[in-house]
Formats: C-alpha cells, sequence, structure tokens
C-alpha cells in the first residue's frame, strides 16, 4: 500500500496524465479515448478512495516551488479526502456516462482531456494546503469549465456562457487572491494549517478583509447571489459536464473554503451573518427562478444554485456538519439528476421540457432513477436529501437568525414543487415531441444505478461521516453515531415544520388548477424571476460599457504622427509637473 | 565676461533648437519637414551635451559625446530619408495625413 | 573561460557575425544560388554565441558582476545585465529557427538575417553598459537596427507608415534622453552610473529630477509607456512576424532595462521614480487591455496586450524601486523573461498561421481574428501553442503567466500599502479584462467549421513549429515549476534593489 503522500499525488497525477494521453492519442481513435478515460479515472478514484485509512491531520509532502510560491504542501484530512472522493467517483461516473453520451462527437480528446484535467485539478484543490496553491487549483478549474461550457465552439451562446462563467468566478477570484497575497504579507508564507490555528495573530482588519474576500470568491464560485447568473448559463455544456463540474464538484468549491477557513473567520465581526444572509437569498431567489423555467438543464441548475444556497447558509449558521453532508446528498442525487436528465435529452434532442412528457414507457429506469433524485431533492423521507436538509434547518434554526430560517423553509417549500413539476413534465402526460425515442445506453445505465443506490442508502453513513470529518469540523462539533443523529433530527420540532411545508409544496402541485388564481397574482414574480431577478441586465450592462468604453477610447488613436509626437510632449509635461509639484 | 555669458547665449540656443525642432514635428505635415525637424531637435541636443562638458569642465568628454551623437543621429537621418523616399514611392505622397492607414 | 574573455566573445562574436552573414548571403545570392548560408550562419553564429553567454552566466552568479573596459566603453556584466542577455539570446536564436522558413525567398533576406544578430548584440551590450553615455550608444544602435527590421518589407504601405512612425517617435525619445545625460553630466561631472549615484546630493537637485523626468519620458517612447506608445501597435503588427516577436519579446523590455538603468544613478529620489512607475503601470494596463478588446487583427491585438504586460512589469519594478522589496524586482524580471516567451510564442504561432494561410499563398492580407475559426482542426499543434500563448498571457495558472504575476502582485502586498494593494486588485481586473479577448481565440480555433483561410491553407513547416513546441514547453514547465529561474531573476533582483536602496529607505520614513 503506498503511503499518502503518494496517494494523494497519485489522484491527481492519474486522471492529468490520462488527459494527456487521450490529448496525444488524437481524435482517430475514439474507441481508446474512451478505454482510457475509463480507466484513469477508475484507477484516480481508487487511489483517493486508498486515502480514507490514511489520513492526516497534518501537512504531508514539502516540495519548493521558489521564493514567492512557497511549498508544496497537502493537508489530506477527513474534510479534503471526502471531497477528493466525491470528484474522482463522480468524475469516473460522468465519464463513464460519456461513452455513451459522446459517442460520435468531434474533438473527443479536448472533451476527456478538459474533463480528466478537471478531475486532478478538483483532487489538488481540496488537498492544498498551501493558499496559492488553492489558488492555482481555484482557476484550473474555472479554466476546464470554462472549456467545457463552451465545448461547442460553433454554437455561439455556448462561447458567451463559456467566457461568463470564467470571468464571473475570476472576478469573485480576486477575493481569494487578495486573501492569500493578505496571508503572505503578514504571516510570511501560505501554511493554512498554520492560519487557521493562529488566525487571531493577523491584524483584525486585515483579517476581516479576508474573511469578505473568501466570502466572494465562494459565492462567485458556488453561483451565489448576486454571481448566480453564470451557472444556469453554463448549461450549454454536454451534460454529464454539468452533471460533474456544476452540480457535483467544482460549484462545492465555494462551500469547501467557506467550511474549511470557518475557524479562523467565526469570529470577524459580521461575516456569519453575512454568509447566512448570501445563502439565504440566493436558496429563495433560485428556487423560485426554478419553478418558471421551461428548460429542464436550466431547472436543475437553478435548484442546485439553491441547495448550494442550504450549505452556505448551514456553515453561516455554524452547521459545517450539517453543510458537508448536504453537500454529500446532494452531490449524489444531483449527479444523478443531472445524468438522467442527459439521457432523457439525449433520447429526445430538446432541453424544452414542453416538447417532453410521457417518457415513462420508452425509458423505465431513466424513470425510476430520475425520481429517487427528484425525491431526494424535495426532501422526502427517508432518502437522503431529507436527513441532511433536516439537519441544514435544524443547524440554522439553532444559529441563525429567524428570518433566513423562514427563507430556507419557504424554499423547501418550493423545492418540492417545482421538483414535482419538472418530474411530471417530463415523464407523465401525453407524449409531445412526435420523434422516436430510444432508451438510455448501457455505459448511461451503468453510470445511472450506483448513483441512485447512493441516494437511497448515503443517509446511513451519517455517523461514521461525522468521524470521519473529525478535527475538519470546528470544536465542540462531536458528532453522535448514526443512530443517535438519526433520531435526533426525526424527533427535531423543525423537522416537522420542515415536513408540513413540503408536504405544502406537493399539494400545491396537486391542486395547481385551483390555485391558479393566486398564480395569476404572483405572475409579477414569476417574469421577473424568468428575467433573473434583472441581474442578467446588470451583466449587459457591465459588457456594454466596458465595450463602449473601449470604443471611444480606440478614436483617440488616430494614427497621425503629429499627434503621436505630441502625446511624448504631453507625458513629459506631465511628468515634469508632477516632480514639480511633487517636490520631491 | 564671456566665460560667463557663453554658456548663457549656449543655453538658450539649446532651449531655442530644442522649442524650434518640436514645433516642427508638431505642425508639419511633410515627411521631409518632419526629418529636418528631428535634425534641429538632435541638434539642440548636440548642444545641450557641449554645454554639459563646459559647464562641468570636461570640455573633451563632452566633444566626443557630441561627435559620437553626430555619427548616430546620421545614421537615423539616412534610414529616415530612406524610408521617406519609399514612402513617396508607395503612397505618391509625403503628406503625413495620408500616411495615417494605421489607427485605432 | 575566463568570465571577461566569455563577456568579449559574448558581445564580438555576433557583431563580427553580422556583416560576415551579409556578406556570405549575399555573394551566394549574387552567384545565382539563395541565400541560404545567411540562414545558417545566422542559426549558428547565436548558438555558438550560448558558450560565452554560459560561461559568463556561471561566472556572475558564482562571483558578482564582471566589468570590462575598452577604451572609453566601460561593461559591467551583472545580475540584471545577465538576464537581458540570457532572455536576449534565447529568444533570438528560436526566432533564428523560425524565420528560416518564414523569411526564405524574401528580397533582402541575408540583410533580414544580419540586422537580427546585431540587433540581439546590441540589447545584450544594453544589459551590460555600465556608463550614461554608453547606455544611450547601445540603445541606439538597438533601435537603428529595429527600424530597418520594422520596414523590412518595404514595398507594403503599412509596413513603411509604421517604420516611419516608429522612427520619428523613437528619435524624438532618443533625443530628450541625451538632454537628460546633458543634464546629469553637467550636475556631476561624471557618466559612469555608480559615481552619479555617489555624488547625488540629498534632496535631489532639480536638474537631476529634471534628467530622471527625460529618461523616464525619453526611454518610456521604447518600452511604450502610455501615452508615449503610439508607435507600437503598429510597428509590431507590420514588422514580420519573427521580428514582432523579438520587439515585444525582447526589445521594449530592453528599453524598460536602460530606463531602470538611468533612473538607477538617480537612485536617492527612488522613492518618486517607484511612484511613478506605479502610475504608468496602471495606466498601461488598463489603456493596452481596452485598446485590445476590440481589435480584429490578431497580430495588432497581440501588440496592445504587450502595452498592458509592460504594465505588469512596470508595477514589479515600481514596487522594488519605491519600496525596496525584492519580490518586486524578482517578479518583474519573471514576467520579463516570460513575456519574452509568452509573446514570443504568441506572434510566432499567429505568425505561422499567417504565413500558412497568406504569405505562402502570395497574399499580405492581415491574420485576422475570423482567419483562426477552425484552425484547430487542421494545424493541431499551431492552435493549441496559440491556446497556450493566449492564456498564459491572459494569467490563467497553470501557465507561466500566473506566475510571474502572482509575484508582481505579492510584492505588492508586502508594503502593506493600502494604495499599492488597491493597485494590484486593479491590475487582477485587470487580467481577467484581458481575458474578454484572449479567450474568444481560443474558442475561434476549436470551432469544426474551418474560415475560407483555413480550408485553403498550406501545412506549417517542421522548422516553424520547432520553436513553438519549445517555448510551449517552457511555459508550462515555468508554470508548474516558477521556482526554475529563480536563480536568475532573484541575484538580479538583489541587485536592483540595492541600486535603488538609498531612495528606497526613505520611503520607510
Amino acid at each position: 500500500m503506498p503511503d499518502i503522500s503518494t496517494l494523494a499525488i497519485l489522484s491527481i497525477a492519474l486522471p492529468w496524465a490520462g488527459a494527456v494521453l487521450i490529448w496525444l492519442v488524437r481524435d482517430r481513435q475514439p474507441q481508446l479515448q474512451h478505454a482510457l478515460a475509463v480507466v484513469f479515472t477508475l484507477a484516480g478514484a481508487a487511489a483517493a478512495l486508498a486515502m480514507i485509512p490514511q489520513r492526516s491531520e497534518v501537512n504531508v509532502l514539502d516540495f519548493p516551488l521558489g521564493s514567492a510560491f512557497g511549498q508544496v504542501t497537502f493537508l489530506p484530512d477527513g474534510l479534503a479526502v471526502f471531497l477528493a472522493v466525491v470528484a474522482t467517483t463522480i468524475g469516473c461516473l460522468a465519464v463513464v456516462f460519456s461513452v455513451d453520451y459522446m459517442k460520435g462527437e468531434k474533438q473527443l480528446g479536448r472533451y476527456y482531456a478538459y474533463v480528466l484535467f478537471f478531475i486532478g485539478s478538483m483532487v489538488g484543490l481540496v488537498l492544498s494546503s498551501n493558499l496559492l496553491l488553492i489558488f492555482v487549483f481555484w482557476e484550473i478549474t474555472a479554466l476546464c469549465s470554462y472549456a467545457l461550457i463552451s465545448f461547442y465552439n460553433d454554437d455561439p451562446k455556448a462561447v458567451t456562457a463559456g467566457i461568463e462563467a470564467l470571468i464571473i468566478t475570476q472576478v469573485g477570484g480576486i477575493g481569494l487572491l487578495a486573501g492569500a497575497l493578505f496571508l503572505y504579507a503578514y504571516q510570511g508564507n501560505y501554511d493554512v494549517p498554520t492560519f487557521l490555528a493562529g488566525a487571531d495573530r493577523l491584524p483584525p482588519n486585515v483579517l476581516a478583509l479576508m474573511a469578505f474576500g473568501f466570502l466572494v470568491a465562494a459565492a462567485a464560485k458556488s453561483a451565489q447571489f448576486p454571481f448566480q447568473t453564470w451557472l444556469p448559463d453554463a448549461m450549454e455544456a454536454p451534460t454529464p459536464v454539468s452533471a460533474l463540474i456544476h452540480a457535483a464538484t467544482m460549484v462545492n468549491a465555494g462551500v469547501y473554503l467557506l467550511a474549511r477557513f470557518y475557524p479562523a473567520f467565526e469570529a470577524v465581526p459580521n461575516w456569519k451573518l453575512a454568509v447566512v444572509s448570501v445563502g439565504a437569498i440566493t436558496a429563495l431567489m433560485a428556487a423560485v427562478m426554478a419553478l418558471v423555467s421551461n428548460d429542464l438543464k436550466r431547472v436543475l441548475a437553478y435548484s442546485t444554485v439553491s441547495q448550494l444556497g442550504y450549505m452556505v447558509y448551514a456553515i453561516g449558521a455554524g452547521g459545517i456538519f450539517a453543510s458537508q453532508f448536504h453537500l454529500l446528498s446532494h452531490a449524489v442525487f444531483k449527479a444523478l439528476l443531472f445524468l438522467s436528465a442527459g439521457a432523457v435529452i439525449h433520447a429526445v434532442h430538446t432541453r424544452d421540457m414542453r416538447e417532453m412528457g410521457g417518457l415513462g414507457k420508452q425509458m423505465p429506469l431513466v424513470k425510476v432513477v430520475m425520481i429517487i433524485g427528484g425525491l431526494a431533492l424535495a426532501g422526502i423521507p427517508v432518502l437522503n436529501g431529507f436527513w441532511s436538509k433536516e439537519l441544514v434547518l435544524e443547524a440554522g434554526h439553532e444559529g441563525g437568525p429567524l428570518w433566513a430560517w423562514l427563507f430556507m423553509l419557504v424554499g423547501a417549500g418550493l423545492t418540492a414543487l417545482y421538483t414535482l413539476r419538472f418530474l411530471t413534465m417530463v415523464f407523465y402526460g401525453e407524449p409531445r415531441s412526435g420523434q422516436h425515442v430510444h432508451d438510455a445506453g448501457p455505459a448511461m445505465k451503468v453510470a445511472l444505478v450506483p448513483l441512485a443506490l447512493g441516494t437511497l442508502t448515503t443517509w446511513l453513513l451519517a455517523g461514521s461521516f461525522g468521524h470521519f470529518l473529525g478535527k475538519a469540523l470546528p470544536e465542540g462539533h462531536d458528532v453522535e453515531s448514526t443512530g443517535a443523529l438519526l433520531l435526533q433530527v426525526a424527533t427535531a420540532p423543525t423537522t416537522f415544520v420542515a415536513l408540513a411545508v413540503v408536504a405544502l409544496g406537493l399539494a400545491a402541485w396537486w391542486q395547481r388548477a385551483r390555485l391558479a388564481g393566486l398564480a395569476h397574482s404572483l405572475r409579477g414574480i414569476g417574469t421577473m424571476a424568468s428575467n433573473s431577478f434583472g441581474f442578467e441586465a446588470i451583466n449587459r450592462a457591465v459588457v456594454s460599457v466596458t465595450e463602449a468604453s473601449a470604443e471611444s477610447l480606440r478614436t483617440t488613436h488616430n494614427g497621425v504622427l503629429n499627434w503621436n509626437v505630441m502625446a511624448i510632449l504631453v507625458g513629459l509635461v506631465v511628468v515634469l509637473a508632477i516632480l514639480a509639484l511633487g517636490g520631491a | 565676461m564671456m566665460s560667463l555669458s557663453l554658456p548663457l547665449m549656449a543655453a538658450v540656443a539649446v532651449l531655442g533648437l530644442l522649442g524650434i525642432g518640436l514645433l516642427g514635428l508638431l505642425v508639419t505635415r511633410n515627411l521631409i519637414k518632419v526629418v529636418v525637424g528631428l535634425q534641429v531637435l538632435v541638434k539642440g541636443a548636440l548642444l545641450a551635451l557641449l554645454l554639459a562638458g563646459r559647464l562641468s569642465g570636461q570640455v573633451q568628454t563632452g566633444q566626443t559625446l557630441a561627435l559620437t551623437v553626430i555619427v548616430a543621429d546620421t545614421i537615423v537621418s539616412v534610414v529616415a530619408l530612406a524610408l521617406a523616399v519609399q514612402v513617396r514611392r508607395q503612397f505618391g505622397t509625403l503628406d503625413l495625413q495620408a500616411l495615417s492607414t494605421l489607427r485605432r | 573561460m575566463n568570465p571577461i574573455l566569455a563577456l568579449t566573445w559574448l558581445l564580438l562574436l555576433p557583431l563580427v557575425a553580422s556583416p560576415v552573414i551579409y556578406l556570405a548571403g549575399r555573394i551566394s545570392f549574387r552567384l545565382g544560388a539563395t541565400a541560404a548560408p545567411a540562414r545558417w550562419l545566422a542559426v549558428l553564429a547565436l548558438a555558438v554565441t550560448g558558450v560565452p553567454l554560459w560561461f559568463l552566466g556561471e561566472a556572475v552568479l558564482a562571483g558578482g558582476p564582471v566589468s570590462l573596459s575598452v577604451g572609453a566603453i566601460s561593461l559591467r556584466m551583472d545580475g540584471v545585465g545577465l538576464v537581458v542577455a540570457v532572455t536576449v539570446m534565447a529568444l533570438t536564436f528560436l526566432v533564428s529557427i523560425f524565420s528560416i522558413p518564414y523569411m526564405r525567398g524574401e528580397e533582402g533576406e541575408e540583410k533580414y538575417y544580419a540586422l537580427l544578430v546585431s540587433m540581439a548584440a546590441t540589447m545584450v551590450g544594453l544589459g551590460c553598459a555600465h556608463d550614461l553615455f554608453n547606455l544611450w550608444v547601445w540603445f541606439e544602435a538597438m533601435t537603428v537596427t529595429s527600424f530597418l527590421l520594422v520596414a523590412f518589407y518595404r514595398e507594403q504601405r503599412g509596413a513603411l507608415e509604421a517604420g516611419v512612425k516608429y522612427l520619428v517617435q523613437s528619435a524624438v525619445g532618443s533625443a530628450l534622453v541625451l538632454i537628460g545625460i546633458a543634464f546629469v553630466f553637467a550636475q556631476t561631472g561624471t557618466l559612469d552610473l555608480q559615481q552619479v549615484a555617489a555624488t547625488a546630493a540629498q534632496p535631489t537637485p532639480p536638474q537631476l529630477l529634471a534628467a530622471g523626468a527625460l529618461f523616464l519620458i525619453g526611454f518610456g517612447v521604447k518600452t511604450a509607456l502610455v501615452p508615449l506608445h503610439t508607435w507600437l501597435p503598429d510597428a509590431h503588427s507590420q514588422a514580420p512576424s519573427g521580428i514582432s516577436a523579438m520587439l515585444s519579446g525582447v526589445v521594449i523590455e530592453a528599453g524598460l532595462v536602460a530606463m531602470l538603468r538611468s533612473l538607477g544613478c538617480l537612485a536617492p529620489a527612488a522613492a518618486t521614480w517607484g511612484a511613478l512607475l506605479l502610475g504608468f503601470g496602471a495606466l498601461n494596463m488598463i489603456v493596452g487591455n481596452l485598446m485590445a478588446l476590440r481589435q480584429t487583427q490578431v497580430k495588432r491585438l497581440f501588440a496592445y496586450s504587450s502595452v498592458s504586460h509592460m504594465g505588469y512589469m512596470l508595477i514589479g519594478f515600481g514596487v522594488a524601486v519605491g519600496y525596496g522589496i525584492v519580490n518586486g524586482a524578482a517578479g518583474g524580471f519573471f514576467h520579463l523573461l516570460n513575456h519574452a516567451l509568452m509573446k514570443g510564442l504568441a506572434f510566432m504561432a499567429a505568425g505561422a498561421l499567417l504565413y500558412s494561410l497568406h504569405v505562402a499563398r502570395g497574399s499580405h492580407a492581415p491574420l485576422t481574428v475570423d482567419d483562426l475559426n477552425g484552425a484547430g482542426n487542421r494545424y493541431p499543434m499551431t492552435a493549441f501553442a496559440l491556446s497556450v500563448a493566449v492564456l498564459a498571457l491572459g494569467g490563467l495558472p497553470p501557465l507561466s503567466g500566473f506566475m510571474s504575476k502572482w509575484q508582481i502582485f505579492v510584492a505588492g502586498f508586502e508594503t502593506r500599502s493600502t494604495g499599492v494593494e488597491l493597485l494590484v486588485i486593479f491590475a487582477a481586473v485587470n487580467s481577467v479584462l484581458s481575458l474578454a479577448y484572449y479567450a474568444p481565440l481560443v474558442n475561434r480555433m476549436y470551432r469544426h467549421e474551418p474560415s475560407a483561410a483555413v480550408a485553403a491553407g498550406r501545412p506549417v513547416s517542421f522548422l516553424m513549429g520547432a520553436p513553438l513546441a519549445v517555448l510551449t514547453l517552457l511555459v508550462v514547465v515555468l508554470g508548474f515549476w516558477p521556482g526554475l529561474v529563480d536563480f536568475i531573476t532573484h541575484p538580479a533582483a538583489v541587485h536592483l534593489v540595492s541600486i535603488f536602496s538609498s531612495g528606497a529607505a526613505l520611503a520607510q520614513f
């Protein structure tokens, strides 16, 4: 058995090596490319799983990068290994799914190379304990995400969406960048454990800037308010990519960042409130948007945004365990939902739910697993989504403000409502597409079944999951056994309130005909929601202002030599004037 | 009195040459005149070097510098005039306004 | 090899080789053959020059600066000069190989190689000039050789126009530098960089401040400080692609080194110079990026991107000069080296496409962004190289551009000054803005539907591809292991900071 540092390197390097090999094979041998992708992701997943028994609470590996870049160090503790396992196993399933989904696509090498490059980088992101490296991997995942969103480069919508995602996450990433730079300037290195152990050694204002910088970065990466617009647009990506990057792994990086650094920032005034607010506003707003969209993948994207809001909310309320447990549940059931949605879209060649319906007969397996995923999303007992969502709500009730808790409750009801809506539109009613529909391919089914089983069972791991995270959780967060935990959830008053609200949401869909009047009066909100509450208009305005200023600047470059010489003189005069006034 | 007024005169001449040279560069639309303007400008700089040699009491160094500058400046002028000839051939004019196809 | 001998050979070899290359090419051409001997002689001369550079580098890194005086010429190869020499020789060597297929059969091919080799020599000389006037002479020699190379296609209107503008603006700049030299000479009676610094009084007399302003603006024309940058997009886009790579990769950086050297002798006012460099840095970044944003010609876009990258270097050096932070200078030198690699790669990859899509088919049309559509299928290696180049320029890890920008940013935060920290954030925002024009280039290349030009394009020859492969590899390796070049950037940075330390210390008060 290799030791932990070797395993950490392997779990990053294996997918990367696979990426390089696939790229070298070129597109003449698609079968070989599929095979390489599956083999190398499987190997990566094996390496990540092998890390489980060898977790370490201290840094492993120590390789100098150069004067201003610190050391390559990894901290494979419970939190990190957990997320590495999620990234590699779901990555592996997404790749298996792709064998069918991407069959016959051009430029397959580019697709797999980026997917595998992403998987390795995601593992690197969670394992690194050098803040510079965290930022490096953070940006690499953004690069892969951009490249895969705009995989269909001939489609201008895909290109725009990819660049939008890249730029928004990069703008947010500046918060993380500033944090890392502050850490180096005041601590002299980038070591995260050192920082977490004694964050109070930094000046309070610097610590506060770091805390809010990290929140901005996390919000951008996890598509939280006010950066949420990029994720729904990112649905132009091939569906396995949406499942892997934009549901199960990369978008969790923001949540991971907040959870990892929670012990350091906990005491920063108003920071927790800000985190709770971001989470609560996002969760509710995205749930409303999910309710009005007719694009199957966009509905799932909004729902991802909303569920990420739950995790962020839980962190703000101090419920690190709840947030990570929900992350686990969500990664599994949302990957399941996306992949089964991918099977549906692959079959009917549209993402518009109004053209679907009655698909249950042709694709029975997909129907069953997607309903399992949907019920978990809605928070129906005893699926994994139920337990983790109740834990989040309980943590929020204890540690967060009441208004935010009410937001989350309403959100839970809306979640149930939109889940029923999309399940019905896809699988029930009269078939609306005239096309011949074919069932999911064998590789697709191979990928779907484990995820469905996971959705049914991961909640049983609650207790051991708590022990697993261990010291990664803040102090005073000892988690009881599974039984005690589940009993606690099952008997908590908040659970019953939440269940009632969920039931209300389900009933609302049942009685939707009678509620038409109410729906009519809420049409204003619906219109606003389908316009993304104006955030896309803001994006557009920023773009057009930048372009307009670029154009007007260009007119000043008139290409006449006299003016160019004039500019030199003006420069000289200005510098002389500055020197004269500065009196240095 | 000669020793006091000579540097002063030279300084005035330097400023005059620089001013004329730069003004020429700013207002003329003819490429040949631009080259002339450059020449005047460099001659001003040349005089400034000589003046500096005089002021710091190292006249000879100043002269060495000036000679080197003259050589360099001649090369630049030759290249400039060669380019001007080509411009006249290719564009059919020496007007700077016509010589502004590369812009924005 | 004796270090002094090595320094002599380093300068002498290319300077002697240059006329030999010209004559060999000319004679061969006259005898009815091609100018081929010129090509191979140039590559050989540059490769052989690597030998003295190697020994000299070892000596400088181990034992400090190496000095050499011949008559009035005083040279001193220190860490800063070494960074310049290494960068210049490496890029010139690759450019000479790239040029073999690119310039084959052009009229005056032998002239091209002779000028290329001598331009490299002048830049190495500029890097180790130890006297203000010597510095100017090397600078002027570099400028003159580059005029001829920019206007190499003298039958083409664009190249001529670019050459004229470049010449006139550079000449104005060098006249300003001369006046600055006159000020320093009159005030201190010496031109030796160290002696000037030693005699300078505190507080700095206005004459020397004026000299500093003249150096800043005079060399600033070559360095493309905004608003003195207007020659750059014309010259860089109209020159032959190899020369574009040289101009963006090393010539403007040589201007920057000359500026830093000349300001170094006015070190007591270092805080002021630092502040000015930071200000120009901010201006360069934003103007370069905004101008690049809407360009439709690939080479012109890269030219404006050079303006903005100069801004990053200015910030690194500004922090080093004004605050005495070693990481600033190290980051600046790292970025200088990196920019030579990245922009060299970008221009050469674009040049390879320009050649295959247009030049080889007898067209003088510029390479537009639309021409890139679908290039990835037909030219996988070239398109990959170009993608790596632009993503590295945009500062995405794991490519080298990210790392050098990072080191500059770190230096900015090490000042613990709110103003500089905000400037770093501004620089980071600019990096993101630059992706708005880099990223679409990559998207275009990986479309399925090829542009008309790509569909009719010729293959890229091996000799053009080889330098691209080398540079791509370097950009990726340095991105994973930035410490690889520490051994050369760090001594240079320490040296630069020590030059300015007398004034930077003031900033602490």
